[in-house]
């Protein structure tokens, strides 16, 4: 009721959400300003504020020769760690819950492990390393694993969250009893139920490898990461618009897994097989 | 690798009460786990270690770990930890301000869903792109730094710069401040109308709520958000990387020695900075971990 809401707890949040709205929307839309219009900030005025736009600004990386080993090696990494992710993490998890769920705390703290040692100081210890082991850092795709490990708080949680909202018990029982084995079970009962986790995994995974910065620039690979920021060097409008489509690729993706996500929480059957916690 | 299972297989029997073969045969299935997580996560943590406290002929030293606090390298760390606790610090403030703004605007209905969404993906937007961002609304040639000079206030006549603390704080509160609307939220949902009408009804004023109900109950999670904010700052490499020059925050001073600029046998001083990194880091998330713990009592 409003008796408990004074005045003053109605415009401040107002307020509130307003200042923060520009301050998350200003950077965005200066960022599409210099990736689009041709005009140095200098000469920028009312005067000019129409001059010059053009979306030339945003496809001009896609001419340098750089460009496409670069895109083609980030999606490569990042179709790697979400193949290797999946790979590990769901048999795991899965083993997890059905078999020794006292494990859980356990393997949640080592999932979250990777906030205690940074990307930073991850790749200190590969340099550390390497010489002893050069035969696989040498490659580009030996990035894969470390990006495994760098995403694993994201994507271990979501596909947890997505176990423990169905029923696996029964359902691997339903579907043993029915006479299937257990690569049938996993591959047409229990990923199918997941659908939704293993998108989200997948998804924040990609946003993670396609954004990494810090490994592939100390281990000098040259990933999508890096070609912006040279490029950016060399060519500040059209690399700001590069920088401009990464931002609204990897917007794209969270959207994307937003709706995802949501209708997983609308789904009746999902809800219904919620175990009581 | 046999080091993990082993102490993992003796954990289990231990709290199991009745310690079954089936049981410890099930801990065998989290060996590819344990594995992997052993060879690209644990071995180059130790590694670092080991390297942080050796001498250049290979014998155990505590130099480089002590040289990582000197001149420069103290610097850095001064530096750091000085705008990742300002940029923590703000962060909470206005994500906390943020989440209640969003928890009690029932006017439009998306606007809730619209908040939390924007902060799921902006929590995640550091790196490049976020740093050329704010180049081109507040460096020298942005346009808000044009705005402000066109009204008089020229931003560049001081010691401002994206690099320096203000700047730095200003741009990481860009991820910062959604985080702590994602940490804030739930507890801010956790506070139940009946406490505010029974505050009321023993006469309490608005004041006295917060003061004697909501805050306490908001604490953990304040304080837990500090702590997640302030290790998200201290660690953060790509967007500074773009901002700052001769590497005088940690990350970047560790990639600086890193990158073998730096003479024969001063490298292990680049490892003891990473050291030292994951020692902050470990405090900083232990603590959280036991805040969010705390925090999690109220949320129902």
């Amino acid at each position: 009721m409003s008796a408990y809401k004074p005045r003053f707890g109605r415009v401040v949040p107002t307020i509130v959400l307003v200042i923060s709205g520009l301050f998350f929307l200003a950077p965005l839309l200066t960022l599409a300003r210099f990736a689009l219009q041709n005009v140095p900030t200098i000469l920028l005025g009312w005067s000019t504020l129409f001059d010059k736009w053009s979306i030339s600004g945003l496809t001009k990386a896609f001419d340098d020769p750089a460009f496409w080993p670069a895109l083609k090696l980030s999606l490569e990494l990042a179709g790697g760690t979400v193949l290797l992710t999946l790979g590990l993490l769901l048999p795991t998890a899965i083993w997890v819950h059905m078999r020794i769920p006292k494990a859980r705390a356990l393997i949640e703290f080592l999932t979250v492990l990777p906030y205690m040692i940074p990307a930073i100081a991850l790749v200190a210890g590969i340099v550390v390393v390497k010489p002893h082991a050069r035969w696989f850092l040498d490659s580009d795709y030996a990035l894969i694993p470390f990006y495994v490990v760098l995403a694993l708080p994201f994507t271990y949680r979501s596909i947890d969250a997505g176990l423990r909202a169905i029923d696996l018990t029964t359902l691997v029982d339903a579907s043993r009893s029915l006479g299937a084995g257990w690569i049938e079970t996993l591959g047409r009962v229990i990923v199918p139920n997941l659908r939704a986790a293993i998108v989200s995994a997948s998804f924040l995974t990609a946003a993670v490898v396609m954004g990494e910065y810090t490994i592939a620039n100390t281990l000098l690979k040259e990933t999508l990461p890096r070609f912006q920021r040279t490029f950016t060097g060399r060519e500040p409008q059209a690399g700001y618009g590069l920088n401009l489509l990464a931002l609204l690729v990897t917007v794209l993706l969270f959207a994307i897994l937003s709706l995802v996500t949501k209708k997983r929480e609308r789904s009746l059957i999902s809800r219904l097989s919620r175990k009581p916690t | 690798m046999t080091d993990i299972t082993v102490t993992a297989n003796g954990g289990g029997r231990t709290a199991g009460a009745a310690p079954s073969a089936r049981r410890s045969w099930a801990w065998l299935g989290l060996l590819p786990f344990f594995a992997f997580l052993f060879l690209f996560l644990v071995v180059p943590a130790i590694s670092v270690f080991y390297d942080a406290t050796r001498n250049k002929d290979g014998s155990f030293s505590l130099a480089a770990m002590k040289q990582a606090f000197r001149g420069q390298n103290l610097d850095a760390f001064k530096f750091s930890v000085s705008f990742s606790a300002g940029a923590a610090a703000v962060g909470v403030v206005f994500g906390t301000l943020l989440a209640y703004a969003a928890a009690s605007a029932t006017r439009p209905r998306w606007l809730r869903s619209l908040v939390t969404s924007f902060s799921g993906v902006a929590a995640n937007m550091g790196g490049l792109p976020l740093a050329f961002a704010f180049l081109s609304l507040l460096g020298k040639q942005g346009v808000l730094t044009k705005i402000l000079k066109a009204a008089g206030w020229d931003l560049y006549s001081g010691n401002f710069g994206l690099g320096e603390i203000p700047g730095l704080i200003t741009v990481y509160s860009y991820f910062n401040i959604p985080l702590m609307v994602l940490i804030t939220l739930p507890a801010i949902d956790g506070l139940k109308q009946s406490w505010r009408e029974a505050c009321s009804n023993l006469g309490g004023t608005t004041w006295t709520y917060w003061r004697r109900v909501g805050l306490p109950v908001l604490t953990p999670s304040l304080l837990g958000g500090f702590l997640l904010l302030f290790a998200n700052s201290f660690s953060a490499y790509a967007t500074a990387a773009v901002l700052t020059q001769n590497s005088k925050i940690v990350p970047l001073r560790i990639g600086f020695f890193l990158g073998g600029d730096v003479n024969v046998g001063e490298d292990a001083v680049g490892y003891a900075l990473a050291a030292w990194m994951i020692i902050i880091m470990v405090i900083s998330m232990s603590l959280y971990w036991v805040a969010r713990k705390r925090a999690e009592r109220w949320q129902s």
